[in-house]
Protein backbone atom coordinates (compact mmCIF):
# COMPACT_ATOMS: atom_id res chain seq x y z
CA UNK A 1 0.00 0.00 0.00
CA UNK A 2 2.68 2.46 0.72
CA UNK A 3 5.20 1.52 -2.28
CA UNK A 4 1.98 2.65 -4.53
CA UNK A 5 1.54 5.78 -2.82
CA UNK A 6 5.14 6.79 -3.30
CA UNK A 7 4.75 5.60 -6.74
CA UNK A 8 2.05 7.63 -7.16
CA UNK A 9 3.39 10.52 -5.72
CA UNK A 10 6.89 10.15 -7.50
CA UNK A 11 4.89 10.19 -11.08
CA UNK A 12 2.49 12.54 -10.49
CA UNK A 13 4.80 15.17 -9.44
CA UNK A 14 7.15 14.65 -12.89
CA UNK A 15 3.51 14.65 -14.49
CA UNK A 16 1.92 17.77 -12.79
CA UNK A 17 5.47 19.14 -13.57
CA UNK A 18 5.69 18.42 -16.84
CA UNK A 19 2.21 19.26 -17.34
CA UNK A 20 2.26 22.74 -15.86
CA UNK A 21 5.30 23.48 -18.13
CA UNK A 22 2.80 22.56 -21.29
CA UNK A 23 0.54 24.82 -20.49
CA UNK A 24 2.46 27.44 -19.97
CA UNK A 25 3.89 26.95 -23.49
CA UNK A 26 0.53 27.16 -24.79
CA UNK A 27 0.27 30.90 -23.25
CA UNK A 28 3.42 32.35 -23.50
CA UNK A 29 4.30 31.18 -27.35
CA UNK A 30 3.35 28.89 -30.17
CA UNK A 31 6.69 28.66 -31.91
CA UNK A 32 8.56 25.81 -32.11
CA UNK A 33 11.32 26.98 -31.00
CA UNK A 34 10.47 28.08 -28.13
CA UNK A 35 8.91 24.96 -27.69
CA UNK A 36 12.35 23.07 -27.36
CA UNK A 37 13.71 25.42 -24.91
CA UNK A 38 10.81 24.75 -22.27
CA UNK A 39 10.09 20.80 -23.17
CA UNK A 40 13.27 20.04 -23.75
CA UNK A 41 13.63 16.01 -24.53
CA UNK A 42 16.72 15.85 -25.90
CA UNK A 43 18.70 13.35 -23.89
CA UNK A 44 18.55 9.60 -23.25
CA UNK A 45 21.93 8.50 -21.32
CA UNK A 46 22.29 4.85 -21.00
CA UNK A 47 25.52 3.87 -18.54
CA UNK A 48 27.13 1.49 -16.15
CA UNK A 49 27.74 1.82 -12.63
CA UNK A 50 32.04 1.11 -12.29
CA UNK A 51 32.60 0.39 -9.07
CA UNK A 52 30.04 -2.51 -8.27
CA UNK A 53 31.95 -4.66 -10.65
CA UNK A 54 35.17 -3.76 -9.52
CA UNK A 55 34.41 -4.31 -6.10
CA UNK A 56 32.75 -7.79 -6.79
CA UNK A 57 35.98 -9.18 -8.99
CA UNK A 58 38.52 -7.50 -6.02
CA UNK A 59 36.58 -9.74 -3.81
CA UNK A 60 36.14 -12.65 -5.28
CA UNK A 61 32.21 -12.21 -5.26
CA UNK A 62 30.77 -13.53 -7.91
CA UNK A 63 29.21 -10.60 -11.10
CA UNK A 64 27.74 -7.47 -9.40
CA UNK A 65 26.30 -5.05 -11.64
CA UNK A 66 24.03 -1.58 -12.21
CA UNK A 67 22.84 0.27 -15.17
CA UNK A 68 21.68 3.46 -14.93
CA UNK A 69 19.30 5.65 -17.39
CA UNK A 70 18.33 8.89 -16.96
CA UNK A 71 16.03 10.74 -19.59
CA UNK A 72 15.61 14.05 -20.03
CA UNK A 73 12.48 15.96 -19.36
CA UNK A 74 13.06 19.72 -19.47
CA UNK A 75 16.18 21.48 -19.19
CA UNK A 76 16.59 20.77 -15.56
CA UNK A 77 14.50 18.05 -15.20
CA UNK A 78 15.72 14.43 -15.20
CA UNK A 79 13.78 10.98 -14.89
CA UNK A 80 16.05 8.66 -13.39
CA UNK A 81 16.44 5.02 -13.07
CA UNK A 82 18.90 2.44 -11.82
CA UNK A 83 18.56 -1.40 -11.69
CA UNK A 84 21.18 -3.72 -10.29
CA UNK A 85 21.82 -7.10 -9.61
CA UNK A 86 24.06 -7.93 -6.43
CA UNK A 87 25.93 -11.25 -5.18
CA UNK A 88 28.00 -10.48 -2.46
CA UNK A 89 29.13 -12.54 0.75
CA UNK A 90 28.82 -9.67 3.72
CA UNK A 91 31.63 -10.97 6.59
CA UNK A 92 29.93 -9.04 9.60
CA UNK A 93 31.21 -9.26 12.99
CA UNK A 94 29.54 -12.44 13.88
CA UNK A 95 27.61 -13.77 11.29
CA UNK A 96 29.04 -14.31 7.44
CA UNK A 97 26.55 -14.37 4.91
CA UNK A 98 25.83 -14.33 1.17
CA UNK A 99 23.18 -11.63 -0.19
CA UNK A 100 22.06 -12.41 -3.43
CA UNK A 101 19.36 -9.86 -5.26
CA UNK A 102 17.85 -7.18 -6.86
CA UNK A 103 16.84 -3.90 -6.94
CA UNK A 104 14.86 -1.03 -8.99
CA UNK A 105 14.91 2.56 -8.31
CA UNK A 106 13.03 5.16 -10.12
CA UNK A 107 12.69 8.71 -9.72
CA UNK A 108 14.13 12.26 -10.71
CA UNK A 109 17.00 14.30 -10.91
CA UNK A 110 17.33 18.27 -10.93
CA UNK A 111 20.33 19.80 -12.05
CA UNK A 112 21.27 22.80 -10.07
CA UNK A 113 24.60 23.86 -12.43
CA UNK A 114 24.42 26.19 -15.35
CA UNK A 115 26.30 25.51 -18.07
CA UNK A 116 28.68 27.37 -20.04
CA UNK A 117 27.79 27.37 -23.89
CA UNK A 118 28.75 24.20 -25.48
CA UNK A 119 29.16 22.20 -22.35
CA UNK A 120 27.08 19.49 -20.58
CA UNK A 121 27.83 18.73 -17.08
CA UNK A 122 25.69 18.58 -14.08
CA UNK A 123 25.53 18.63 -10.61
CA UNK A 124 22.07 17.42 -9.31
CA UNK A 125 19.53 16.55 -6.44
CA UNK A 126 17.11 14.12 -7.19
CA UNK A 127 15.00 11.79 -5.20
CA UNK A 128 14.31 7.57 -5.76
CA UNK A 129 11.72 5.36 -4.59
CA UNK A 130 13.66 2.11 -4.45
CA UNK A 131 12.16 -1.64 -4.83
CA UNK A 132 14.70 -5.14 -3.77
CA UNK A 133 13.99 -8.85 -3.54
CA UNK A 134 16.72 -10.88 -2.41
CA UNK A 135 17.52 -13.83 -0.11
CA UNK A 136 20.34 -14.02 2.54
CA UNK A 137 22.06 -17.18 2.98
CA UNK A 138 23.68 -17.61 6.25
CA UNK A 139 27.39 -19.03 5.84
CA UNK A 140 28.60 -19.07 9.18
CA UNK A 141 28.42 -17.38 12.59
CA UNK A 142 29.86 -17.04 16.46
CA UNK A 143 27.69 -17.94 19.01
CA UNK A 144 27.65 -15.42 21.65
CA UNK A 145 29.35 -17.19 24.72
CA UNK A 146 31.55 -16.14 27.72
CA UNK A 147 33.00 -19.75 28.03
CA UNK A 148 35.18 -20.04 25.25
CA UNK A 149 36.41 -23.85 26.18
CA UNK A 150 35.01 -24.86 23.34
CA UNK A 151 35.01 -23.41 19.87
CA UNK A 152 31.72 -21.11 19.22
CA UNK A 153 31.36 -20.94 15.69
CA UNK A 154 28.81 -22.89 13.80
CA UNK A 155 29.13 -23.20 10.08
CA UNK A 156 27.01 -26.31 9.29
CA UNK A 157 23.28 -27.19 10.23
CA UNK A 158 21.13 -24.90 13.10
CA UNK A 159 20.97 -21.89 11.46
CA UNK A 160 23.05 -22.00 8.77
CA UNK A 161 19.60 -21.47 5.97
CA UNK A 162 19.02 -19.82 3.78
CA UNK A 163 16.39 -16.79 4.13
CA UNK A 164 13.69 -16.20 -0.07
CA UNK A 165 11.91 -14.12 -0.26
CA UNK A 166 12.65 -11.21 1.65
CA UNK A 167 12.19 -7.30 0.33
CA UNK A 168 12.47 -4.16 0.98
CA UNK A 169 11.52 -0.49 0.08
CA UNK A 170 13.34 2.49 0.84
CA UNK A 171 13.64 5.92 -0.41
CA UNK A 172 16.67 7.35 -1.45
CA UNK A 173 18.00 11.49 -1.48
CA UNK A 174 20.42 11.52 -4.12
CA UNK A 175 23.53 14.35 -4.69
CA UNK A 176 25.81 13.74 -7.90
CA UNK A 177 27.96 15.27 -10.49
CA UNK A 178 27.56 14.16 -14.38
CA UNK A 179 30.83 15.71 -16.08
CA UNK A 180 31.07 14.91 -20.19
CA UNK A 181 34.71 13.84 -20.64
CA UNK A 182 34.28 13.03 -24.26
CA UNK A 183 31.94 13.51 -26.52
CA UNK A 184 28.47 12.29 -25.74
CA UNK A 185 30.38 10.20 -22.66
CA UNK A 186 29.76 11.21 -19.10
CA UNK A 187 31.67 10.43 -15.86
CA UNK A 188 29.44 10.55 -12.74
CA UNK A 189 29.71 10.11 -9.27
CA UNK A 190 26.59 10.22 -6.86
CA UNK A 191 26.34 9.68 -2.97
CA UNK A 192 22.69 8.55 -1.53
CA UNK A 193 21.14 9.03 2.32
CA UNK A 194 18.69 6.03 2.22
CA UNK A 195 15.77 5.79 4.31
CA UNK A 196 14.31 2.32 4.30
CA UNK A 197 10.35 2.12 4.68
CA UNK A 198 9.16 -0.70 4.89
CA UNK A 199 11.19 -4.91 4.61
CA UNK A 200 10.28 -8.25 5.33
CA UNK A 201 12.10 -9.65 7.65
CA UNK A 202 13.14 -13.61 7.99
CA UNK A 203 12.80 -15.37 10.99
CA UNK A 204 15.09 -16.14 13.96
CA UNK A 205 17.45 -13.59 11.46
CA UNK A 206 17.21 -9.62 10.45
CA UNK A 207 18.05 -7.85 6.64
CA UNK A 208 21.61 -6.88 7.63
CA UNK A 209 21.60 -6.30 3.78
CA UNK A 210 20.00 -5.36 0.92
CA UNK A 211 20.92 -5.09 -2.20
CA UNK A 212 20.99 -1.41 -3.18
CA UNK A 213 20.17 -0.09 -0.01
CA UNK A 214 23.43 -1.94 1.73
CA UNK A 215 24.22 -2.12 5.60
CA UNK A 216 21.17 -1.89 7.82
CA UNK A 217 22.15 -1.16 11.08
CA UNK A 218 20.62 -2.27 14.59
CA UNK A 219 17.14 0.09 15.28
CA UNK A 220 18.05 2.04 12.64
CA UNK A 221 16.09 2.93 9.35
CA UNK A 222 18.83 4.78 7.88
CA UNK A 223 21.77 3.43 4.93
CA UNK A 224 23.82 5.08 2.44
CA UNK A 225 25.44 4.37 -0.77
CA UNK A 226 27.65 6.26 -3.78
CA UNK A 227 27.83 5.10 -7.35
CA UNK A 228 30.66 5.55 -10.04
CA UNK A 229 28.98 6.15 -13.17
CA UNK A 230 30.07 5.78 -16.95
CA UNK A 231 27.12 7.06 -18.76
CA UNK A 232 26.41 7.27 -22.86
CA UNK A 233 24.19 10.14 -24.24
CA UNK A 234 21.93 9.03 -27.20
CA UNK A 235 20.84 12.40 -28.82
CA UNK A 236 16.87 11.82 -30.12
CA UNK A 237 16.28 15.23 -30.10
CA UNK A 238 18.20 18.65 -31.79
CA UNK A 239 21.03 19.22 -29.61
CA UNK A 240 21.87 22.17 -28.61
CA UNK B 1 43.03 18.05 -16.60
CA UNK B 2 40.31 20.65 -18.14
CA UNK B 3 37.59 18.37 -16.58
CA UNK B 4 39.01 18.46 -13.26
CA UNK B 5 39.08 21.77 -13.13
CA UNK B 6 35.74 22.30 -14.41
CA UNK B 7 35.03 20.19 -11.11
CA UNK B 8 37.08 22.29 -9.07
CA UNK B 9 35.24 25.25 -10.17
CA UNK B 10 31.71 23.60 -9.88
CA UNK B 11 32.47 22.85 -6.34
CA UNK B 12 33.75 26.42 -5.56
CA UNK B 13 30.92 27.85 -7.49
CA UNK B 14 28.51 26.15 -5.55
CA UNK B 15 30.46 26.82 -2.38
CA UNK B 16 30.59 30.18 -3.28
CA UNK B 17 26.32 30.62 -4.12
CA UNK B 18 25.19 27.78 -0.81
CA UNK B 19 23.60 26.28 -2.91
CA UNK B 20 23.42 22.21 -2.01
CA UNK B 21 26.86 22.29 -0.01
CA UNK B 22 24.83 21.93 3.12
CA UNK B 23 23.48 18.14 1.51
CA UNK B 24 27.16 17.56 0.99
CA UNK B 25 28.16 18.12 4.59
CA UNK B 26 25.29 16.01 5.13
CA UNK B 27 26.33 13.31 3.47
CA UNK B 28 30.07 13.84 4.41
CA UNK B 29 29.14 13.31 8.09
CA UNK B 30 26.87 10.15 7.33
CA UNK B 31 29.91 8.40 5.91
CA UNK B 32 32.11 9.53 8.40
CA UNK B 33 29.71 8.41 11.46
CA UNK B 34 28.65 5.31 10.59
CA UNK B 35 27.39 3.17 13.77
CA UNK B 36 29.44 0.97 15.61
CA UNK B 37 27.43 -2.08 16.43
CA UNK B 38 28.53 -3.17 20.00
CA UNK B 39 26.74 -5.85 22.09
CA UNK B 40 25.52 -4.27 25.29
CA UNK B 41 27.45 -6.20 28.41
CA UNK B 42 24.01 -6.89 29.60
CA UNK B 43 22.46 -8.77 26.62
CA UNK B 44 21.23 -12.12 26.77
CA UNK B 45 24.28 -14.46 26.64
CA UNK B 46 24.57 -18.29 25.95
CA UNK B 47 24.23 -20.19 29.64
CA UNK B 48 26.40 -23.22 31.20
CA UNK B 49 25.07 -26.32 32.74
CA UNK B 50 24.36 -26.41 36.21
CA UNK B 51 25.88 -29.68 37.80
CA UNK B 52 25.07 -30.64 41.95
CA UNK B 53 26.47 -33.49 43.50
CA UNK B 54 24.41 -35.01 45.98
CA UNK B 55 25.11 -37.92 48.53
CA UNK B 56 23.37 -41.17 46.82
CA UNK B 57 22.25 -42.76 50.22
CA UNK B 58 20.73 -39.52 51.38
CA UNK B 59 20.20 -37.51 48.96
CA UNK B 60 21.68 -34.72 50.42
CA UNK B 61 24.32 -32.37 48.66
CA UNK B 62 27.94 -33.58 49.09
CA UNK B 63 30.89 -31.59 48.42
CA UNK B 64 33.58 -33.19 46.18
CA UNK B 65 37.12 -33.08 45.53
CA UNK B 66 37.54 -33.62 41.53
CA UNK B 67 40.86 -34.04 40.20
CA UNK B 68 40.11 -32.78 37.28
CA UNK B 69 37.91 -32.26 34.63
CA UNK B 70 38.45 -31.84 30.87
CA UNK B 71 36.05 -32.56 27.62
CA UNK B 72 36.91 -35.20 24.93
CA UNK B 73 37.16 -32.85 22.06
CA UNK B 74 39.21 -30.39 23.82
CA UNK B 75 42.82 -30.89 25.18
CA UNK B 76 42.94 -28.22 27.68
CA UNK B 77 42.39 -29.58 31.38
CA UNK B 78 39.35 -26.89 33.71
CA UNK B 79 40.56 -26.67 36.97
CA UNK B 80 39.75 -28.93 39.17
CA UNK B 81 36.76 -27.90 41.90
CA UNK B 82 35.60 -28.25 44.94
CA UNK B 83 32.39 -27.83 46.44
CA UNK B 84 29.09 -29.27 45.69
CA UNK B 85 27.95 -27.42 42.41
CA UNK B 86 29.51 -27.37 39.09
CA UNK B 87 28.98 -24.65 35.86
CA UNK B 88 30.12 -26.29 32.46
CA UNK B 89 29.71 -24.94 28.98
CA UNK B 90 28.24 -26.65 25.89
CA UNK B 91 29.26 -27.39 23.13
CA UNK B 92 27.19 -25.08 20.73
CA UNK B 93 27.80 -26.74 17.33
CA UNK B 94 26.37 -29.87 18.11
CA UNK B 95 23.87 -32.12 20.68
CA UNK B 96 26.07 -34.30 22.49
CA UNK B 97 28.65 -32.98 24.90
CA UNK B 98 31.11 -35.06 26.82
CA UNK B 99 33.20 -34.50 30.01
CA UNK B 100 35.60 -37.05 31.60
CA UNK B 101 35.34 -35.98 35.32
CA UNK B 102 38.44 -37.64 37.24
CA UNK B 103 37.81 -38.36 41.34
CA UNK B 104 40.61 -40.56 43.55
CA UNK B 105 42.31 -41.24 40.28
CA UNK B 106 39.40 -42.74 38.63
CA UNK B 107 38.01 -41.41 35.59
CA UNK B 108 34.07 -41.04 34.61
CA UNK B 109 32.54 -40.32 31.41
CA UNK B 110 29.63 -37.97 31.33
CA UNK B 111 27.72 -37.90 28.09
CA UNK B 112 25.22 -34.87 27.53
CA UNK B 113 22.37 -34.97 25.31
CA UNK B 114 20.94 -31.61 24.43
CA UNK B 115 18.85 -29.84 22.02
CA UNK B 116 20.80 -27.10 20.84
CA UNK B 117 18.52 -23.98 19.80
CA UNK B 118 20.46 -20.82 17.76
CA UNK B 119 18.33 -17.40 18.33
CA UNK B 120 19.12 -14.26 16.74
CA UNK B 121 18.98 -11.53 19.35
CA UNK B 122 20.77 -8.26 16.56
CA UNK B 123 23.47 -7.30 14.43
CA UNK B 124 26.11 -6.94 17.39
CA UNK B 125 25.68 -9.52 19.58
CA UNK B 126 24.46 -12.11 16.71
CA UNK B 127 23.24 -15.73 18.04
CA UNK B 128 23.14 -17.12 21.89
CA UNK B 129 22.62 -20.87 22.35
CA UNK B 130 19.91 -22.17 24.35
CA UNK B 131 19.99 -25.83 25.78
CA UNK B 132 17.34 -28.48 26.56
CA UNK B 133 18.84 -31.69 28.21
CA UNK B 134 17.40 -34.70 26.85
CA UNK B 135 16.51 -37.57 28.85
CA UNK B 136 19.54 -39.86 27.23
CA UNK B 137 22.06 -38.60 29.42
CA UNK B 138 24.27 -40.73 30.78
CA UNK B 139 27.24 -41.72 32.67
CA UNK B 140 29.78 -44.32 30.45
CA UNK B 141 30.47 -46.65 33.61
CA UNK B 142 34.48 -47.10 32.94
CA UNK B 143 35.41 -47.46 36.25
CA UNK B 144 32.28 -45.99 38.26
CA UNK B 145 32.44 -43.42 41.09
CA UNK B 146 29.31 -42.11 39.84
CA UNK B 147 26.20 -44.25 40.80
CA UNK B 148 23.28 -42.13 39.23
CA UNK B 149 22.91 -39.31 37.47
CA UNK B 150 19.15 -37.43 37.04
CA UNK B 151 17.67 -34.78 35.54
CA UNK B 152 16.49 -31.69 37.56
CA UNK B 153 15.84 -28.87 35.25
CA UNK B 154 15.68 -30.07 31.59
CA UNK B 155 15.90 -26.08 30.20
CA UNK B 156 18.85 -23.88 30.72
CA UNK B 157 17.89 -20.75 30.79
CA UNK B 158 19.53 -19.21 34.04
CA UNK B 159 22.61 -20.49 35.58
CA UNK B 160 21.20 -20.55 39.12
CA UNK B 161 18.66 -23.68 39.53
CA UNK B 162 20.45 -27.35 38.94
CA UNK B 163 20.19 -29.08 35.81
CA UNK B 164 21.32 -32.43 36.61
CA UNK B 165 22.70 -33.92 40.04
CA UNK B 166 25.28 -36.66 40.56
CA UNK B 167 25.23 -39.07 42.60
CA UNK B 168 27.64 -40.24 44.32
Amino acid sequence: MKKRQIFLFIFSSIFSLSFSYSQSENVLSDSLIDKNKIFNISKLRFGLDLSNPINSSSKNDKFSYEIVADLQLTDNFYLATEFGSIDKVIEDENIDFNSVGDYIKIGFDYNMFNNWVGMDNSIYIGLRYAFSDFSNKVLGYTVRNSDSYFSNFVNTNFENVNHNNLNGSWIEIVTGIKVETFNNIYLGISLRLNKLLSTKSPENFDNLFIPGFNKVTDDNTWGSGFNYTLTYSIPIGKKR
Amino acid sequence: MVYINILILTILNLMIKRYNVILFLVFLIFAACEKDDICIEGSDNTKRISIEFIDYINRQPKSIDLDSIRSVEVDSILEGISGTNLKLPLMVNTNKTKYLLEYNKTIDTLVIFHQTIHKYLNRSCGYIANFIIKSDTEISKNSGWIKEVSIENDSIFNEEKTNIFIHF
